[in-house]
Parts: C-alpha cells; sequence; structure tokens
C-alpha cells in the first residue's frame, strides 16, 4: 500500500509533471475515437498494473487494419512512455520508491507505484484526447463546407 | 511569533492576495457566466454541470482534475462547445475560454503570488503551496462564474451588468 508521502508525491507529480507530458503526447499524435479510449481508461480503474501494462500491450501488438492504424501508434506512444517510466523516472526522476526492499518487494512498491502514476497520466491522455476527437469532428463539417 | 502564529498570519497573506486577485479577474468571470448562461440556459439537467464544476473545484487537490472536467465536459456536451457571439474571443466555445482562463491565466497570477509571498519553485513543498494557489485562484473564479451563470439564467437576463 502506497504512504500517504508517495500518494502526495504522485498527486503533485500529476499537476505538474504527467498532464504537460499527456497534452504533449496527444499533441503528436491522432486522437482516437473516445469509444476506443474507453476500455484503456475502465481499466486503470480495475486492473493491477501489469494487467493494465498487458492490455496496453495486447493493443499495441494487434492486427489493425489500416484505417485503424492511429490506434496501434497510439499503445505504441503510450507503452514507451510507461516503460520508461517504471523501468527509470519512477526510481531516478520522481524518487518514488522506498530505499533497501529486497527484489520482490521493491518489484511490489513499482507496481502500485506504477498503477498511480498510470492512472493520472492516462486520465489527462484521455481527457486530452477526447477534446481533440470531438474538436477535430465539429470542425470537419465547416471545413468540408468551405471547399 | 509561534509556529502555529506564523501560519496564520501566511494563510491570511495568501488569502488577502486571492481576494486582490479576485477584484481583478471579477469582470473575466461575469463574461464567461454570461456565455454560459446564453449556451446552457437555465435547465435544471444544464444547471447541475455547472454546480458539478464547483463541486470538483471545490472537492480535489489537483489543479489538473478540474482542467480534465472541462475537457470531459466540452467533448460530452455540445452546450459546452456553443460559441457566443458577444463574447470578446466570438469562435471559442466556453469549455475552451474556461480552459484557457483556468489554465493560463492563473498558472502566471498563482506564480506570482508565489514570488510575492516568498514561496520558491524547487522543492516539493514550494511546488505543493504554488499548486494550492493555484487552486484558490481557481475555485474563486468558477464561483464568481457559477454565481453569474445563476443569475443571468434564472431571469433569463444575458446582458452585461451595468
Amino acid at each position: 500500500m502506497l504512504t500517504t508521502a508517495q500518494e502526495r508525491k504522485i498527486s503533485l507529480l500529476s499537476d505538474t509533471i504527467l498532464y504537460d507530458e499527456a497534452v504533449t503526447l496527444m499533441r503528436r499524435i491522432s486522437p482516437l475515437p473516445t469509444s476506443q479510449i474507453m476500455g484503456l481508461l475502465n481499466n486503470t480503474r480495475v486492473s493491477s498494473y501489469g494487467q493494465l501494462y498487458a492490455y496496453i500491450i495486447h493493443q499495441r501488438d494487434r492486427n489493425w487494419q489500416d484505417s485503424k492504424q492511429g490506434t496501434k501508434v497510439f499503445y505504441t506512444e503510450l507503452e514507451k512512455v510507461l516503460s520508461q517510466m517504471r523501468k527509470k523516472r519512477a526510481i531516478e526522476e520522481f524518487r518514488l520508491l522506498t530505499p533497501g526492499l529486497n527484489s520482490q518487494q521493491a518489484n511490489l512498491e513499482a507496481d502500485e507505484v506504477m498503477a498511480a502514476l498510470s492512472r493520472e497520466f492516462i486520465q489527462h491522455l484521455v481527457a486530452e484526447n477526447n477534446l481533440r476527437a470531438e474538436l477535430q469532428r465539429a470542425q470537419a463539417p465547416a471545413q468540408r463546407n468551405r471547399r | 511569533m509561534s509556529t502555529d502564529q506564523k501560519t496564520l498570519d501566511y494563510d491570511m497573506k495568501v488569502t488577502r492576495e486571492v481576494s486582490r486577485q479576485a477584484e481583478v479577474f471579477y469582470d473575466e468571470a461575469v463574461k464567461l457566466g454570461d456565455h454560459a448562461a446564453r449556451a446552457f440556459g437555465g435547465s435544471k439537467e444544464h444547471r447541475s454541470q455547472m454546480t458539478g464544476l464547483e463541486t470538483i473545484a471545490n472537492s480535489t487537490f489537483k489543479t489538473t482534475d478540474v482542467f480534465d472536467y472541462v475537457k470531459k465536459q466540452t467533448a460530452r456536451h455540445r452546450e459546452w462547445q456553443q460559441t457566443d457571439a458577444q463574447s470578446g474571443a466570438p469562435n471559442e466555445s466556453f469549455g475552451e475560454r474556461l480552459l484557457k482562463q483556468l489554465q493560463g491565466e492563473f498558472t502566471g497570477k498563482a506564480d506570482g503570488i508565489a514570488k510575492r509571498l516568498g514561496v520558491g519553485n524547487t522543492t516539493d513543498e514550494d511546488k505543493q503551496e504554488r499548486r494550492h494557489i493555484h487552486l484558490l485562484l481557481m475555485r474563486v473564479f468558477i464561483r464568481q462564474m457559477v454565481v453569474q451563470y445563476e443569475y443571468a439564467a434564472s431571469f433569463g437576463n444575458t446582458r452585461r451588468r451595468g
């Protein structure tokens, strides 16, 4: 279970770092239809980090049709962000893990920390995605009318 | 001076700074409240969206929870996407205007207050305090905006105050 200090730190990181990074990521790639991304958000609420990560890998490696390559790009980028966070940033940059734990304890703690970090990151990602998808959809008729 | 007294003094200074800023951005809150009234009207369902925003702002400790809520509502509801020909930014939807105000404007204002109060920007405690100030500014702004929305929507009066 996360300590109060860890929860406070994750909440701060969510506001000061993860939000901006989620917005920046969504600006680099095309938004997904809202329906396609809600499964991801639901997974952050009910799954362990291991299960969530497996879901992301599964989505990334699916044989997507050409018209849905954007989904593959999205999950590829998300997997990169989370694996970097798990291997390096949670320890060195965010300093969220307790020093001196044995490897089994450290892995358990890292998974709990990552579950919380990814929940925050994905919440920001989904909010930005849905806003951009809707704005794009709303602009499309206007652009068609101008042609 | 005791630690309690120092904390009390500091809290008073924060309250005074936030109140001062509230005077400065009051007109903008009124404009957005009017925009909301024109976009939403006064039905019960729409009123609950505005009070929902206020509840989120008052109950969370994270500024980004409010940003995400505004984005979610803007993506989901047509009213949040309504532009307002009478506003100074006729191409911007209500949601976009609100987000711009809460994110952009208030980050600078919170930093200004923090600087005046001698709050740094390096330790986690400093950053926690800066976002606390940011959150206080947002809460006041949203309260002002929702009050104006209620007023304008109740009377079907969306004219600017005289």
